[in-house]
């Protein structure tokens, strides 16, 4: 397990190494956050709209920015890189378990969203947000959304390999935006019309999008956040096992 | 005496939808312990493959490889712990500094921290990168890369060293540092495996040579040897190089070669 944490160290002091990298993820997601409650934050003001629970159409758009963040993973390009210039067979001709190598990429991407997450959170304090489950729920929303960066992350490390190529990897990251957008990320799924509620109940990012947003507008419910944990633990675990798999096949 | 490479009809073939090529065809080798061998050939012979299958970064098709007495596809774990690698490119991490690859490195051949800190000091002095020690790889040179990649190969003391084409696209001082470094590091005990395309080079450093062409042995034996060897069966009035041993294995000209095979002198 050292072999581990020395490799998640690594890409941990890549990450530091490359500010530049960092904060379009920060700032994008802020942005996202403040262009939607300009755009219809009067549509749907605190007080008399039901769905925000008392609080500001910040609160109900924030998960669509924490996922975004969440999204932005740069492990894969890092990856391809190491690919092209040799060192992953410098790391593949050490004794550790080839899997560490992709793994230790990706708990570096949990702890960078961790990171992230309370920063945006803190970002959107001044618009009027708390987290209506408290602090354990204030750790949920972090675990959950760190979940989520390691699944995308791992879908994109995974799509690195098989590729090879930095082209591919970065197109392949572009797949989130029509997740995103096929979410209630707006409004709650039942003011959906009926074929864009259909499209959100298909994808798998609603639930972990109602996780989030239950964890900040409601007391705690526990069907919900369970919904959107069991969902990103699934994520998780397939791109996980397709990242191990293929990188003790890699040939 | 174990040999500290040892194939029998070593295969590799690689398969597409549309085609299949046989990269090697069939490699029968076997390396003495302490020896400094050159693995010669033109480009797209079946070197660096061979080599690949030999330190477990390709799989094999058939045949069987022994390193140091381990069966590289049945033990790969046990297999690494024994072999350094550098490969064609000097394969490094450009956002880390030459001191932190070299810890990393140790690390994960099992060192403690501080073992790991102790060897990469050592290790710096020893491939002349101690002022640089603390910059990151990507300021470094070609020829500073590819000593932090020798470097890198040396962590953890390998019983046998594979280096692909170690001095490719180095200037003249920098491949004489590597000579320099390879003779020094097959002194301590090491078995060298050398693959390259200067003959120059496999003349100077290497005991014993095999050239490979189209994914087979074609030659094999020591330079002085293999030369003695064309003389005799040539009737050749003057000392052939290996130059011409190289061609005459290869079934080249020397308008042929040209662009495949180098002569490059330090």
């Amino acid at each position: 397990m050292s072999s581990l944490l020395v490799l998640s160290e690594r890409a941990v002091r890549e990450a530091k190494r490359t500010p530049d990298a960092l904060l379009p993820t920060l700032f994008i997601p802020v942005f996202f956050l403040i262009v939607n409650v300009g755009q219809v934050g009067k549509i749907f003001p605190a007080d008399t709209t039901l769905f925000l629970e008392g609080q500001s159409y910040a609160a109900f758009t924030l998960p669509s920015s924490l996922l975004l963040a969440a999204s932005f993973g740069s492990s894969a390009l890092y990856l391809v890189e190491e690919i092209e210039n040799g060192y992953l067979d410098k790391l593949r001709a050490t004794p550790v378990p080839r899997s560490f190598i992709s793994l230790g990429r990706l708990s570096a991407e949990a702890i960078k969203s961790v990171g992230m997450t309370i920063a945006i959170v803190l970002i959107a304090l001044p618009f009027g947000i708390s987290i209506a489950s408290g602090p354990l729920g204030f750790v949920l929303l972090i675990v959950i959304t760190a979940g989520w960066a390691v699944g995308y992350s791992g879908f994109l490390q995974f799509v690195a390999l098989k590729t090879r190529g930095a082209a591919a990897t970065q197109s392949a990251s572009l797949i989130f935006f029509p997740l995103l957008f096929l979410t209630p990320n707006f409004v709650p799924r039942d003011m959906l019309t009926r074929p864009m509620e259909i499209a959100a109940t298909l994808n798998p990012v609603t639930y972990v999008m109602e996780a989030m947003r239950s964890l900040i507008l409601d007391d705690f419910n526990a069907t919900v956040v369970g919904r959107g944990f069991l969902v990103v633990a699934v994520f998780v675990a397939a791109m996980l096992w397709l990242n191990v798999r293929t990188m003790r096949t890699y040939d | 005496m174990e040999a500290a490479v040892e194939t029998e009809k070593l295969v590799k073939t690689f398969k597409s939808r549309s085609d299949t090529v046989e990269a090697v065809r069939g490699v029968d080798l076997r390396v003495q312990a302490g020896e400094i061998f050159g693995f010669l050939g033109p480009n797209g012979a079946g070197k660096s493959t061979t080599v690949r299958m030999l330190t477990t970064l390709t799989t094999i098709t058939s045949g069987k490889a022994r390193v140091s007495g381990v069966d590289v596809a049945a033990d790969p774990d046990e297999a690494r712990r024994r072999i350094g690698v550098a490969l064609q490119e000097a394969g490094l991490d450009p956002r880390q500094s030459g001191r932190e690859l070299l810890i990393l490195q140790a690390r994960l051949f099992g060192a403690s921290k501080a073992e790991a800190a102790k060897k990469a000091a050592e290790l710096l002095e020893l491939v002349d990168l101690v002022d640089a020690a603390d910059r990151l790889t990507r300021t470094y040179s070609g020829g500073m890369k590819r000593r932090l990649d020798l470097g890198t190969a040396l962590v953890h003391q390998p019983e046998v060293l594979f280096l692909d084409e170690p001095t490719t696209g180095l200037d003249p001082a920098s491949r004489l540092a590597v000579w320099e470094e390879v003779r020094r590091i097959n002194s301590l005990g090491t078995t060298v495996f050398l693959t390259t395309q200067y003959l120059e080079e496999a003349d100077q450093l290497c005991d014993r040579l095999a050239i490979i062409d189209g994914g087979l042995i074609v030659s094999e034996g020591t330079p002085d040897g293999l030369k003695a060897d064309l003389r005799r069966r040539r009737g050749l009035q003057h000392d052939p190089t290996l130059d011409d041993v190289f061609l005459d294995a290869t079934g080249r000209t020397r308008e042929r070669v040209a662009g495949e095979v180098q002569e490059v002198h330090a």
